[in-house]
């Protein structure tokens, strides 16, 4: 743990509403993470985070504000975390945020921001969404998307379902699919997992993206030996719940549908994936 | 020989998994938990009145909810008597809490344990009441009895903090048990400081979180007046039913499956690979006590 002393801290204001800064700001970064979210770490260093700055606000009479602003290094992996927990679609803040009872997430090019007032009041409530709008404008500009999620086909797509990773462990907690790597993600790779159709009746398309077309093969036949081992030509089977699932191998891109209601379904979606619709 | 890889479609394959389904990340093989003939007694009491408009505990109520959860465990028919069998009078207890900000174990619980181990005989200087710092403190060191207990809550990294990975706090590198997502958390429960010596888990469902958002892990909204209490001396097998009142949970406010975010291996592997206790609810002899609205399991 160490004073902040990040560039980043220009993009802080001093007070908002009546709150001031209480304590002495911190900053941690890869190495220090631990001391301040221990246990939670390891999301954001699964993926390229750098340092978070925190901060409390205090008002007498009022829940102290934490703010966090993460440093995440890039766009795409701050996407990545905000991604992780992502209940809904709403762009409020920056390119994309969620508020749910005195807790507000938002991302903005390589920055994850979280503003936390806990119990929420009406007064903290504001305070929260202006320090939230004095940050997003200080960040001057947004940033590109993970390229691998502009491969999934829109329609029927449930935009909030989107998880963006390159931790095997991030897979399994959205979609459980082995205790091991079978898929061989890793920091290398590019992996996005959405859902499409209604709720409750969802099926569910991973796409893997590998550095090169050996670490490619070496996915889907593990995958195959593993998981699918009926897998033939055919890029379809129907498993034991009655679901089918579809897979297939494009260059360096692993096409995967889980949980499909039929056959055409799982053949549709990859089919759209690899038409680019 | 390479342990074989646990797939979904393994546990989608045993015909047995839609009795266990929801137990742990998925429902597993009832072969893969550890084989033992007698069941593990979960005491689950509930009352409605232990919170009042704020949420705030009320103490005298916590108490008699302890009370009867441990006669019911001991099949005792009063409390002193039953804590008389977990605890001598010459035993030097630690009391092993949570101090999480946004959920920390109640401080009239902790007063509730305290007072049931002097009844049975311990004088008040051979109590350490602690989370953190454990490994420097004494009265925790030279401990011949532990008591365990901490709210139930989702947990970003290891699926669920609840009283396996309260122990965590008894090494000091925590982040030594952090690979793949906290497996072997119960490897913890064998090392001298600890191991042998628990009498009591108590894992607290008063306002249990069961999901988590943000770095904090934290939002009021996922918070819910469960009001009730876990209760055994099998930590997998409280852990356990835990889990499986917040997966019920989750179900029911999603409207749809949400496994837990990571799954909760540690408790599984706590009963497979550790043999600490049992994971399977079919080795559960789940009693319930008091309130039974929305009970979920």
């Amino acid at each position: 743990m160490e004073e902040a002393r990040s560039d980043s801290a220009v993009l802080l204001p001093a007070d908002v509403d009546g709150w001031h800064l209480s304590k002495k700001e911190q900053a941690y970064d890869r190495e220090t993470l631990y001391e301040y979210i221990d246990g939670g770490a390891e999301l954001y260093l699964s993926y390229q985070f750098k340092s978070v700055i925190t901060r409390t606000y205090s008002r007498q009479g009022q829940p102290d504000i934490v703010l966090d602003l993460f440093d995440m290094g890039t766009s795409e992996d701050a996407f990545g975390v905000f991604s992780h927990s992502r209940e809904t679609v709403d762009s409020t803040f920056g390119q994309g945020s969620q508020y749910t009872e005195g807790l507000l997430l938002f991302w903005k090019n390589n920055y994850y921001v979280s503003v936390l007032a806990s119990p929420e009041t009406a007064q903290s409530k504001k305070a929260v969404f202006e320090l939230a709008k004095r940050i997003d404008e200080s960040i001057p500009h947004e940033g590109p998307l993970p390229g691998i999620v502009a491969l999934l086909p829109k329609q029927d797509l449930a935009e909030e379902s989107i998880r963006y990773f390159r931790h095997y462990v991030w897979l399994n907690s959205h979609y459980y699919i082995a205790d091991e790597n079978i898929l061989h993600i890793d920091k290398d790779t590019q992996a996005v997992l959405a859902k499409y159709g209604k709720k409750g009746k969802r099926h569910i398309l991973l796409l893997v993206q590998y550095a090169n077309i050996e670490n490619a093969k070496l996915g889907f036949k593990d995958f195959a030996k593993h998981y699918l081992p009926e897998l033939t030509e055919d890029a379809v089977v129907r498993i034991e719940d009655g679901t089918w699932i579809g897979c297939q191998l494009n260059k360096r891109l692993l096409i995967v549908v889980f949980n499909a209601p039929t056959r055409d379904e799982a053949l549709k979606l990859m089919d759209a994936v690899s038409r680019g619709d | 020989m390479k342990p074989k890889v646990l797939t979904r479609r393994e546990f989608l394959k045993s015909s047995t998994s839609a009795a266990i389904a929801g137990a742990l990340f998925l429902g597993s093989p009832e072969e893969l938990f550890a084989q033992s003939e007698k069941k593990a007694r979960v005491v689950l009491i509930r009352n409605k009145d232990v919170l009042d408009d704020l949420n705030n505990q009320r103490d005298e109520v916590l108490q008699e909810m302890l009370d009867e959860a441990v006669m019911a465990l001991l099949g005792e028919n009063d409390p002193i008597k039953a804590w008389k069998r977990i605890i001598a009078p010459d035993d030097k207890v630690g009391i092993k809490t949570n101090v999480w900000s946004y959920l920390a174990t109640p401080r009239g619980l902790e007063k509730a344990i305290k007072r049931r181990v002097m009844d049975a005989g311990v004088s008040e200087g051979h109590i350490g009441i602690k989370d953190r710092g454990v490994l420097g403190d004494s009265r925790f060191r030279n401990a011949t009895a532990l008591i365990n207990t901490r709210p139930l809550r989702t947990h970003h990294w290891s699926g669920v903090g609840s009283l396996i990975k309260n122990y965590i706090m008894f090494v000091r590198s925590p982040s030594d048990y952090h690979d793949d997502s906290c497996a072997d958390l119960a490897k913890i429960w064998k090392l001298p400081i600890v191991s042998g010596k628990t009498r009591l888990n108590i894992l607290v469902l008063l306002t249990p979180l069961f999901h988590g958002l943000g770095p904090h892990h934290y939002s009021p909204k996922y918070v819910w007046t469960y009001k009730g209490l876990l209760v055994g001396s099998d930590p997998v097998a409280v852990d356990s039913t835990g889990v499986r009142i917040l997966l019920a949970k989750r179900r029911q406010f999603f409207g749809e499956e949400r496994p837990l975010s990571p799954p909760p291996k540690h408790v599984f592997l706590a009963d497979t690979r550790h043999h600490l206790g049992t994971a399977d609810p079919e080795k559960i002899d789940l009693i319930r006590i008091g309130w039974k609205n929305d009970i979920l399991i």
